[in-house]
């Protein structure tokens, strides 16, 4: 059988073609040159360079590599959006670079892009999915038929009426998806469908892959999350737009240094079983879930009866991610944050008035390391906003350090220069040119200058670890996507904020940069600065905080230290979360009788655990 | 209220489905109908027929069961500009030949119709602000686009672009709100980094100065937004030349050549009276 898909010895350049002018020998002067992610607009930087690679029909395929390794170029090829510089792509015999195809092709080939709400283009539900349809030029009873049934799958026939800006994030991308199943492709193809979305929101998505691929569709999924990606068949992994690894997931993921190298990682369970190889030699390589990595641990479990149960004051043993000692601060320290019976509704006295917090508590305490965790459209954003003074209190009260929030003569300049607020994709912010001016912005309207602004910027550019003389004169928009996430949190260091607010700081960044991320934060924590996050990652939760909120529908429905919160796996699940990886795999154990102690949430917990469990049965 | 709430002065381009009788019209009789009006209220040269305007225009607000309060906020951002365009009138419009100026500084004449002219910007700005965002209130994108796309077919049989034009304006009122809330998420996040916004603090000239930082990420998060549109209409296989079908149908009922006439009659009486 001929394969669906042949890609052939593609390369492509963003701008190529429109600066067919320019003279080949320039090079990128800036030192833009292998960054990642600056592709779109670093000319000279291929974003695929002679990648071939074929798709059978019917294949579960997952894509994965570094921020501007060239995933989402490559997925753009396959549906002929883009068009190759050179090589060629072969949709069901079909080639991209003939026009008349294109049609036919994109029939084929259908995609779910990132976020939501750039991919709707009607005002009502059912109108956005019949788009696909009308483009066909299909009857009008044939339309309303695959309307119907596409919105029947995703589980949005109900609300086949609303506006699609009054549905939840997730509901968004399944009516996304649902535009895509309308035309009946024989392949889609996910471009991080899943990035924006809380546990309950990526886990239905995942449901929908595995049942359309049983069905007969291809699947492309690309995504940034290791854990994701071994549920499908076929792993490929890109690196400079080049395909570094391809084979099952067992295979891909058991080249642990190959991976590290191009910036990706292990899965967790994977990543737990390698820490383990040392205490246990003989454990099978390729354990890629926390199912799998449990029943492989059954046989080495010590005699429950052998073993005491551990004391249960025992707490987890914390260890950050770069090794060094964490202080745990008591539960009972002052509070610099307290929020007491806050509300707020959006467009209030409009027809579009959308309550998005009730009634919610929240108390931080000083030098402290607090998680909001909660489904999209929780209110997570909503609460952070209030506590710099960005939203002011509708109902209820909040005091930050010594101000007042409710009490409208309250300073809010002083507020924010209090605590500081790294939004959720900052990078898409940035407006200076060089990196030392969007770092200074803030220092500067505050009145510093000269020297002390000079030793401030680099103050905050040493805490994300960015080389000042290095990067100080570089361009903003030729930095990878984790330079620039780092360029915009030292952009609100800068500040010397005693209260550091960070919403979802690790979406979208691939492994290597997420981790690096997270071991800056750490540093941060223990320079006193109090840390209020909100994530859907539990893990990033896990790692970087000591208590946690739970919000739910806009209210605060828990509250306590994060191995309480994150210990119960069924309220999490009513609550549209999940478990850390570690806890799963910790829980599991505990039911084969391993005496883990309580309270495990990260994966270093979980190995130091386990090991000790070891040790004691020697 | 959160001086961050740009969406809240952006009421053109925001479909709000109240099931009205001008929501179950068909679009043409209300694209034909606003058009109507819309040229009356604009040619009307009296104070009476603007003022005629500006009741049936609140008439079909009501109707149309869209809360005035909101209908109205929408008028807000542009009212410096009226009254802007209002003083310039007075001041530098020309008086007729007949009357005799009231004051004369130099260039400057006010006269008995230049202040008359003067008044009747106010009402006819906001009659018409007010007018399409009752119009984009009651119909959605897809039905604004069959109606437009019906109503222009005639043109199109010249061998002109309506498919481009329309779905031109179908993008550029999607994107008024969403502009209004990238906006408004680069104003916070620059309030986050000590500038000027929502304290409800500084002059003009610092507000002014403000604007330039969000203009930046604005325009280039503005690219992003339609390139990525333009990629998902694409990926979904619209074609500009295409031939398309619709699930939607139009009808004309009785109800619409009624709607049509009235609006006939309404918009010849605001240009006489």
């Amino acid at each position: 059988m001929a394969p669906f898909i042949v890609v052939e010895n593609v390369s492509y350049t963003y701008g190529a073609r429109s600066a067919a002018t320019r003279k080949p020998q320039t090079s990128g002067a800036s030192g833009g040159r292998g960054t990642t992610g600056s592709a779109a607009l670093s000319p000279s930087t291929p974003a695929l360079h002679g990648i071939s690679l074929e798709v059978t029909a019917g294949e579960y395929l997952a894509l994965i590599g570094a921020n501007g390794s060239g995933k989402s170029t490559l997925a753009r090829h396959l549906n002929a959006l883009l068009i190759p510089d050179e090589g060629r792509v072969l949709v069901a015999g079909m080639d991209t670079r003939d026009v008349a195809q294109h049609p036919a092709i994109r029939r084929l080939v259908g995609m779910v892009f990132q976020r939501p709400e750039d991919q709707t283009v009607a005002t009502v539900v059912e109108h956005d999915v019949a788009f696909g349809p009308e483009n066909l030029g299909l009857p009008r009873d044939e339309i309303r038929a695959r309307v119907r049934a596409a919105l029947e799958t995703v589980g949005l026939w109900d609300e086949r009426d609303r506006p699609p800006h009054m549905l939840s994030v997730g509901q968004m991308q399944r009516l996304a998806l649902a535009g895509v199943l309308a035309v009946r492709p024989q392949c889609i193809i996910f471009d991080e469908a899943t990035a924006m979305l809380d546990p309950a929101g990526r886990h239905t998505v995942h449901t929908l892959m595995r049942d359309l691929n049983q069905e007969g569709i291809t699947i492309i999924a690309i995504t940034h999350l290791m854990e994701e990606a071994v549920h499908a068949r076929r792993v490929i992994a890109l690196h400079a737009g080049s395909v570094a690894l391809d084979g099952p997931p067992d295979v891909v993921f058991g080249d642990a240094a190959r991976l590290s190298n191009i910036g990706l990682g292990l899965p967790g369970a994977a990543a737990i079983a390698l820490a383990l190889q040392s205490a246990l030699p003989d454990l099978p390589r390729a354990l890629l879930t926390p199912e799998a990595l449990a029943a492989a641990l059954q046989k080495y479990a010590p005699a429950a009866t052998s073993q005491p149960r551990p004391d249960r004051t025992h707490a987890a043993p914390r260890v950050p991610v770069d090794g060094g000692a964490m202080p745990v601060p008591p539960d009972s320290g002052p509070h610099i944050i307290e929020a007491s019976g806050l509300g707020h509704v959006y467009m209030r006295d409009t027809p579009f008035a959308r309550r998005a917090i009730e009634n919610a508590d929240l108390s931080v305490a000083e030098s402290g390391a607090h998680g909001l965790v909660g489904a999209t459209g929780s209110g997570k954003s909503t609460l952070l906003q209030h506590l710099n003074g960005l939203l002011r209190p509708q109902e209820g009260t909040l005091q930050v350090g010594q101000y007042a929030l409710h009490d409208a003569a309250t300073d809010l300049r002083a507020v924010r220069r209090l605590v500081g607020l790294v939004f959720q994709t900052p990078e898409n912010q940035i407006f200076e040119q060089y990196v030392g001016d969007e770092i200074a912005y803030g220092p500067r309207l505050a009145g510093l200058d000269g020297e002390p602004l000079r030793e401030r910027v680099r103050w905050a550019m040493d805490l994300v670890g960015l080389d000042f003389e290095g990067f100080k004169d570089r361009f903003t928009f030729a930095l990878s996507g984790g330079e620039k996430r780092k360029v915009a949190l030292a952009s609100t260091l800068a500040l010397r904020p005693q209260v550091l607010l960070l919403d979802e700081p690790t979406a979208g960044l691939d492994p290597a940069s997420r981790t690096e991320l997270l071991q800056h934060l750490h540093r941060l924590r223990q320079t006193g600065v109090t840390i209020v996050l909100s994530s859907h990652q539990m893990e990033d939760v896990a790692e970087l905080v000591t208590h946690v909120t739970v919000l739910a529908n806009g209210r605060s429905v828990s509250e306590g230290p994060v191995a309480d919160i994150l210990g119960e796996a069924h309220r999490l699940a009513d609550w549209g979360l999940e478990q850390p990886l570690a806890s799963r795999v910790a829980r599991a154990l505990q039911a084969q009788a391993w005496p883990l102690v309580p309270g495990i949430v990260t994966e270093s917990q979980l190995v130091a655990s386990i090991r000790r469990c070891l040790e004691l049965t020697r | 209220m959160s001086e961050f709430e740009f969406q809240r002065f952006v009421t053109i381009g925001q479909y709000l489905p109240t099931g009205s009788v001008v929501h179950r019209l068909d679009p043409r009789t209300r694209l034909l109908g606003g058009l109507l009006l819309l040229l009356a209220i604009t040619l009307t040269p009296r104070l009476s027929g603007l003022a005629l305007g500006l009741i049936v225009v609140l008439t079909i607000t009501v109707l149309a069961r869209v809360p005035l309060g909101y209908a109205l906020r929408g008028v807000v951002p542009s009212l410096p500009f009226i009254l802007f365009l209002a003083l310039l009138q007075v001041l530098l419009g020309p008086g007729s030949a007949e009357t005799t100026p009231l004051f004369s500084w130099g260039p400057i004449h006010i006269s008995v119709t230049s202040l008359i002219s003067g008044a009747t910007i106010p009402p006819r700005f906001g009659g018409l602000i007010l007018l399409l965002t009752i119009l984009s209130a009651s119909t959605s994108t897809t039905e604004m686009v069959l109606g437009l796309e019906r109503l222009l077919r005639p043109v199109g049989r010249l061998g002109l672009p309506i498919q481009d034009f329309v779905l031109m304006i179908q993008v550029a009122l999607r994107f008024l709100p969403l502009l209004a809330r990238e906006a408004e998420r680069i104003a916070k996040s620059q309030a986050s980094r000590g500038a000027e916004w929502g304290t409800g603090r500084g002059g003009l000239l610092r507000r002014t100065r403000q604007a330039l930082p969000i203009l930046v990420p604005l325009f280039l998060v503005s690219l992003q937004r339609a390139e990525a549109l333009a990629m998902a209409m694409e990926a979904r296989g619209y074609r500009s030349d295409g031939r398309r079908t619709s699930m939607v149908a139009l009808n004309f009922r009785r109800g619409d050549y009624l709607a049509l006439l009235l609006s006939l009659i309404a918009s010849a009486v605001i240009l006489v009276a």
